[in-house]
């Protein structure tokens, strides 16, 4: 196995994803941003004068040919320059940079928590699909997958802030005001993992190491947690990426609901007030949290099952 | 049996609905109706110091700099973070704040400001006469892109300080509403000290001379403000002497309508910037709970805007008839849930010459069927829609991308449909609207209102003067360039005789009800809630939002 040119590999893939991103997000924020002067000067309801326009035309640079305009922004974001936010007046990695934490913390006790009630969910109804908890079970996880995030949201908020109040509200600080946001991210995702692991398990229980362990006298759930679900797990570590991006749609309509900041509200308001900058900013920061995941998994993999290298 | 069981049930719950505080305006209403008692505006009893004030609001706006935006919902921000020339009272008359009087040249372009001498910016810096020229000149500034403050001192050409404590403005030409305008919080006085960094910072950190100080502003998620203890300079007007009762405010930034009504109700917040409309009636039966409904001065919100240089709407018959076809109650009812009040006239009920008098009349089907049938809209089509020639009687009309559509432009669809108008509806992305806006690409626009503390907000709207060219964007998206109009609107703008203003306003507004460049249709309305334990709640002459100067909190912060 050769790991340091397998990661080289990977890296220059990772650059070339972050690349392309940055220049779609780009050309797609300037074929539809309109005229991005009178955008910056307050939208549709200021009535900014020529001059004023004029002024931030020459300080933008959007006066300028489209490919020049490109090749300068490449050029400064190469030296880690994402520019200024038209609407906050602030550096973009400032901005960003305000509301990253939050966000990384709600998607990372979120991933948890899905984890979690995904594996134990799965772990403890396989192979007993008749009985009245195997049903409960994959009904809840069917609903909870077709149910759109807004509307998990809202109703844990209405049970447990508003008729049962036990939680708060809104833009609670500390762990308090975590618990509903995660729980709201991670159950739609703790459904589709747990019937993902719960197929794999089906498939594992078959296999002889199994009766083996059986027969050496081990109990089910032994065998389940202890054999088992340790075969199960690798498609599930291979579906990271696709989660990651779950989480950051879901980000977005989680701290508006609850009244998180966060990067996901941010890119919301950005892309509703044309700031490019901000827009454009999130796009590569997520791209390359995608990048960095993918690796992480692809390295994570390579390492259980070496024969995936040398795909 | 069970129906009439039902219907006593009805009938019980109807009576203990109306013996609470209850706001249906299903009436056009009458002036008297919205122009709001002195009390609403001054403090009437002294209270008592102290406590913390957490207040929710459904957006962030992204900067303190107020000079800066056109956004309306911070202006209640404005009045805790900074002070103005001059203040309104409760019936638009200019009264002293920071300036203790002014004197204006006969000419109309000169305008003298004698200031206060105790003022200090919050960062120790004595307000002066340079401080006002500071502020101006930084507003004109095309570099500060504040393109709405910038307007609204248009005719302002130079600032020169006569001495310390006296300024004097010089305008290129009269303009009235030059006082109204220095009283509103956009145009709050900052620091000239701050004023020479870098815009981020003002941004984040304003500083100006008002009752309170911003301590903190995280984006998203709140702002904390601490009072000044030595702040002794609110208006005249307001009698309050001395610093705010309230030590310290926490907003936070709560976007989702309902999370805002149930926190409130809970008592994690205290008072709400934006209540929501929906919860207008739970609200107003809580005895706990508050519900201030107040109009907003200038121009009410419009159910659409013709573009009157494009078929069908330059045809005055077809604007009339479209009007007359509107059914504002069940609108305003349906939108504001009991709490807007449907509205025929071009200005707010409480704007200073507003002529309710002047009424776009309806809904009277009859009378827009024949007018449309004089305009040779006389055949059908096989979905019942007049039809003129080969050509149907359809019009599409713009509205800005939301998540919802606009259920007032739905209802409008429906009530044009019974005089056999086509209504469409399109969708655009804000920077597409300012597109077609610029390259007069639109036949009619949605919903909209242009809020300001005077009459002038017609100019603003309708004059000719107003329409985008290439140097200049403005907001009379009618494309009205009537002469007549625009006369009276010019001729308001120089005079300051108030028997005059009447009879030039009201004649305006006559004008605007013969030409119809757009159809009002409900006040523009704040609805703030709070709990009954926030006390001396007053209210803002200009904007009808919160002064929060004179409020206190009757037990700790609870």
């Amino acid at each position: 196995m050769n790991l340091p040119r397998f990661l080289a590999g990977r890296l220059f893939t990772g650059a070339i994803v972050l690349w392309g991103a940055a220049t779609l997000t780009f050309i797609m924020m300037h074929l539809t941003s309109g005229d991005t002067a009178i955008a910056i000067l307050g939208g549709p309801d200021a009535m900014p004068t020529a001059e004023q326009i004029a002024a931030v035309r020459a300080e933008y640079g959007l006066d300028r040919p489209f490919l020049i305009q490109y090749g300068d922004w490449l050029w400064r974001l190469l030296h880690g320059d994402l520019g200024q936010s038209y609407r906050l007046r602030i550096p973009v990695s400032e901005a960003i940079g305000d509301q990253i934490w939050p966000t990384l913390q709600l998607g990372l006790t979120s991933a948890v928590l899905a984890f979690v009630l995904a594996i134990a969910s799965a772990t403890l109804t396989v192979r007993r699909k008749r009985g009245w908890i195997g049903k409960l079970a994959s009904v809840s996880e069917l609903v909870l997958v077709a149910m759109p995030v807004f509307v998990i949201g809202i109703a844990l908020l209405l049970v447990f802030a508003f008729y049962f109040p036990v939680l708060p509200v809104a833009n609670a600080p500390g762990l308090a005001g975590l618990v509903l946001p995660a729980l709201t991210l991670a159950l739609p995702m703790a459904a589709t993992l747990a019937q993902v692991l719960r197929q794999e398990l089906e498939d594992v229980l078959e296999q002889p190491f199994i009766l083996t362990a059986r027969a050496r006298g081990l109990s089910d759930l032994g065998t389940r947690f202890g054999h088992a679900l340790r075969h199960a797990l690798m498609p599930i570590i291979t579906l990271a990426g696709f989660f990651l991006a779950v989480l950051i749609a879901g980000a977005a309509i989680t701290e508006s609901l609850f009244s998180r900041p966060g990067v996901g509200r941010l890119l919301v308001d950005a892309s509703n007030t044309t700031d490019v900058p901000v827009v454009i900013g999130i796009t590569i920061v997520s791209a390359l949290f995608y990048v960095i995941a993918s690796i992480a998994v692809d390295l994570v993999g390579a390492i259980v099952d070496p024969r995936t290298v040398a795909r | 049996m069970r129906r009439a069981v039902f219907l006593g049930a009805l009938l019980l719950a109807g009576c203990a609905r109306s013996a609470t505080p209850q706001a249906d305006f299903a009436q056009t209403p009458s002036r008297h109706a919205f122009t709001y008692d002195r009390s609403n505006y001054v403090e009437t009893e002294s209270g008592r110091p102290g406590g913390t004030l957490r207040v929710s609001v459904a957006s962030d706006t992204g900067t303190l700099d107020l000079q800066t935006i056109a956004a309306t919902n911070p202006k209640w921000l404005g009045r805790l973070i900074s002070d103005n020339l001059v203040y309104l009272d409760d019936k638009g008359n200019i009264t002293p704040w920071l300036a203790k009087s002014w004197d204006i040249s006969p000419d109309g372009k000169t305008y003298t400001f004698h200031l206060r001498r105790d003022v200090t910016f919050s960062d120790g810096t004595p307000f002066d006469a340079e401080a006002v020229r500071a502020n101006l000149d930084r507003v004109r500034d095309p570099k500060t892109r504040a393109a709405m403050t910038t307007a609204y001192i248009a005719p302002y050409r130079s600032g020169r300080v006569v001495d310390r404590y006296t300024f004097e403005a010089q305008l290129s030409e009269p303009y009235t509403p030059f006082l109204n305008v220095l009283a509103q919080s956009w145009l709050g006085m900052l620091s000239p000290a701050v004023l020479k960094k870098s815009p981020a910072e003002i941004a984040s950190h304003p500083i100006g001379s008002g009752p309170y100080v911003v301590a903190s502003y995280r984006r998203q998620e709140g702002i904390a403000f601490t009072k000044r203890r030595d702040y002794a300079w609110a208006p005249d007007f307001l009698r309050h002497k001395g610093p705010a009762y309230i030590d310290r405010i926490e907003v936070g930034f709560v976007p989702e309508a309902l999370i805002r009504y149930v926190s409130l109700a809970s008592g994690q917040y205290q008072l709400t910037i934006d209540a929501p409309p929906q919860n207008a009636r739970e609200i107003r039966a809580n005895p706990e709970l508050v519900l201030g409904n107040r109009v907003n001065l200038g121009n009410p919100t419009r159910a659409i805007t013709f573009n009157v240089s494009r078929a069908p709407f330059d045809d005055t018959a077809v604007r009339q008839a479209f009007a007359l076809a509107i059914d504002r109650t069940g609108i305003a009812r349906m939108s504001g849930f009991g709490e807007f009040a449907p509205t025929q006239a071009f200005l707010s009920a409480n704007t200073p010459y507003a002529d309710l008098d002047a009424k776009t009349g309806g809904p009277d089907l009859e009378r827009a069927g024949r007018l449309l049938d004089r305009a040779g809209w006389t055949g059908r089509d096989e979905d019942g829609y007049r039809t003129r020639g080969a050509q149907r009687l359809e019009a599409t009309v713009l509205l800005t991308e939301t998540a919802m559509l606009s259920p007032v432009v739905v209802a409008l669809q429906a009530d044009v449909k019974r005089i056999g108008f086509k209504l469409d509806i399109e969708q655009v992305t804000t920077p597409q609207l300012t597109d077609r806006r610029k390259r007069n690409a639109y036949q009619a626009l949605g919903p909209g209102y242009w809020h300001t503390n005077t009459p002038d907000g017609l100019f603003i709207v309708y004059h000719g003067k107003q329409i985008s060219t290439p140097a200049f964007i403005g907001q009379n998206t009618t494309m009205l360039h009537d002469a007549r109009l625009d006369a009276l609107l010019s001729a308001a703008r120089a005079n300051r005789d108030p028997a005059e203003l009447a009879r030039l306003y009201a004649a305006a507004q006559e004008r605007l009800v013969t030409l119809m460049p757009a159809v009002p249709l409900y006040e523009n309305h704040t609805l703030i809630a709070y709990r009954r334990s926030l006390r001396g709640m007053v209210y803002d002459t200009s904007h009808n939002m919160p002064f929060l100067t004179t409020a206190w909190l009757a037990e700790s912060s609870s």
